[in-house]
């Protein structure tokens, strides 16, 4: 499948004020989004996420690396023209009302004045903002501006959408509208490729992620295989297997609760688990239930992102 | 060639207009175009202190003086923040980003707040031909032109104080600029200097290539001054105009591609 973004041994450093410290942002930023999925960009704070980003749209220059959108390099008018892009907590002109500022930026990608007038009415009644046209921008809450900003990435109507935290600041009722809009776009064969914290929200939308820390990608797939690949549990409910401390010291066993007399919940590593059911059996215990235990996203990130202090000492 | 030229100037135009309107709505700029225009009304109040035989020449004086130095403050506080503004709070993510050249943001944000500048002086203008009439001062009749040049030395105040914020903070590009127009106001006096035979320039070195290099490197905004000549009758014909504007669009180009050259290797972190 053609590759929208691709991006290569990205790396950016900066210098801190007067020139005294390098920081490296970006030391290793490598992956690819094929057109039409929907790509989650994940990692904690500093990880580098922002920093990427924006040398996806120009906004950065790399230090070294190579990066391609829809073929071309970031910042070049004909690339630009086919991407939408919404910043982190987006700010915007104090005293032009919403449509004003849509009207600014339909002008610049040089829609006829029929059409803007037409997306624009579109946009803001898809965004929720139709009761606010008579506002100007500095009167708009951050849920409001969020708004706003995903109302003018997607005035051109743009093959490619990168979103850099599009659900941060919005109530419950926002965030399920962006992500119907997200799937929407995808529904439509849009590509869109977005930054979030809300990992039960990436785990709804994206076919793949990319997780980075410390400007180092720590993993890349589709969900499917980066799930599978992680730990699988199962969870075993036992009656009459002996005490928690006899199943707890056979081997993978993560966890033994008591649930009720005689009754325990056994948490087993999932290669370990045959042998468990196996023990309790030949014991003349009875098995009344068996879940297999799928590793969250929260828990690959966790488990990715932040591998313990001796990784980051290491480094 | 054309549609690539129409793309750029409709961009350019969006920006400027952009700029436009944002800057009229800003409280800031209401209250100093108030202030402005109640400067120029209080040319009749000034002109009741000097000699009666005086006060035509007082009005018309104390009233171009006031609309030039208004348009020079203006020009200042408002050129220093221009792009600093739009770093600052993060609104140039979202115009950067779209297909627009670098180059043709500054033009548009340049062009647009020049647009500010000849709204502020057509309203500071009509004051004071206000207050010309309402004294039965006979208008002077190159006032047009002497409005014109204001609003020359203004949009090169402009273009320099893009150049100094586009390296410097506000406070010290107000700094800079403002010593621009000082010193650009006393080229012709250092020009003076230099011809003397005795005095400090004469004889020492140091000193006269300082001065020297000053009168090369700073722009002569007494060009667009025409004070004098207004209340002396002295006629200012379009053709000086004309060249004045040459003078003023050569030194806004080097420094807007000054400042644009500095924009263009800009990361936005």
């Amino acid at each position: 499948m053609e590759n929208v973004i691709e991006v290569e041994g990205l790396r950016k450093h900066f210098r801190t004020a007067m020139r005294q410290r390098r920081v490296e942002a970006v030391r290793s930023v490598s992956f690819q989004v094929a057109r039409g999925e929907i790509f989650g960009f994940l990692g904690p704070n500093g990880a580098g996420k922002t920093t990427t980003i924006k040398t996806m749209v120009g906004l950065i220059r790399p230090t070294a690396g190579r990066i391609r959108i829809q073929g071309g390099e970031p910042g070049k008018l004909s690339v630009m023209a086919r991407i939408g892009f919404l910043p982190e907590q987006p700010y915007f002109y104090d005293y032009l009302k919403p449509q004003e500022l849509l009207d600014t930026f339909g002008r610049v990608f040089g829609l006829p004045a029929a059409l803007r007038r037409k997306r624009i009415d579109a946009l803001l009644a898809q965004v929720g903002l139709d009761h606010a046209r008579g506002r100007t921008l500095r009167k708009f809450s951050k849920g409001m501006l969020q708004r706003v900003g995903i109302a003018q990435a997607l005035l051109n109507d743009p093959d490619l959408v990168i979103l850099d935290e599009p659900l941060s600041g919005l109530d419950p009722i926002g965030r399920k509208e962006v992500i119907d809009l997200i799937a929407s776009l995808k529904a439509r064969g849009k590509t869109v490729f977005f930054s979030s914290h809300i990992l039960a929200d990436i785990e709804r939308l994206c076919d793949r992620v990319v997780i980075i820390d410390r400007g180092v990608v720590r993993a890349e797939g589709t969900l499917g295989d980066l799930l599978g690949a992680g730990r699988s549990d199962k969870e075993i409910l036992v009656e009459g297997a002996g005490t928690g401390d006899e199943l707890a010291a056979l081997p993978g066993v993560r966890r033994v609760d008591q649930i009720g007399a005689g009754v325990h919940r056994v948490v087993a590593a999932g290669d370990r688990s045959d042998e468990l059911l196996r023990y309790v059996l030949d014991r003349g215990a009875r098995v009344t239930g068996v879940t297999e235990q799928r590793m969250s996203l929260e828990a690959l990130f966790l488990d990715r992102a932040f591998e313990g202090p001796q990784a980051r000492e290491a480094e | 060639m054309t549609g690539a030229f129409g793309g750029t100037f409709r961009r350019i135009g969006a920006i400027a207009r952009n700029t436009f309107i944002e800057a009229s709505r800003n409280r800031a700029f209401i209250g100093l175009g108030i202030a402005a225009v109640a400067l120029v009304v209080s040319s009749m109040a000034i002109s009741g202190l000097a000699l009666s035989d005086q006060r035509a020449r007082v009005l018309v004086d104390f009233g171009l003086f006031s609309i030039a130095l208004l348009e020079v403050v203006i020009a200042i506080t408002m050129g220093v923040i221009l792009v600093f503004k739009e770093v600052d709070r993060k609104t140039f993510y979202v115009v950067l980003t779209k297909p627009i050249l670098r180059v043709e943001v500054l033009a548009g944000k340049l062009l647009g707040l020049l647009a500010i500048l000849a709204l502020s002086l057509v309203a500071m203008g009509l004051a004071w031909v206000l207050v010309l009439w309402l004294r039965d001062v006979p208008l002077p009749s190159d006032l047009v032109q002497a409005l014109v040049l204001s609003w020359f030395q203004a949009a090169l105040m402009t273009a320099i104080a893009l150049f100094f914020s586009a390296f410097a903070s506000p406070i010290l590009s107000g700094v800079f600029t403002f010593g621009a127009f000082l010193v650009g106001s006393m080229v012709p006096v250092l020009e003076e200097l230099l011809t003397l035979k005795k005095g400090p320039l004469a004889t020492n070195p140091a000193a006269r290539f300082l001065a020297e290099s000053t009168v090369s490197l700073t722009p002569d905004l007494s060009v667009f001054n025409v004070g004098k000549e207004l209340i002396l009758g002295i006629p200012v014909g379009w053709g000086y105009v004309g060249a004045a504007g040459g003078y003023c669009l050569a030194w806004c180009v080097l420094f807007f591609g000054l400042a644009a050259l500095v924009f263009e290797r800009r990361d936005f972190n």
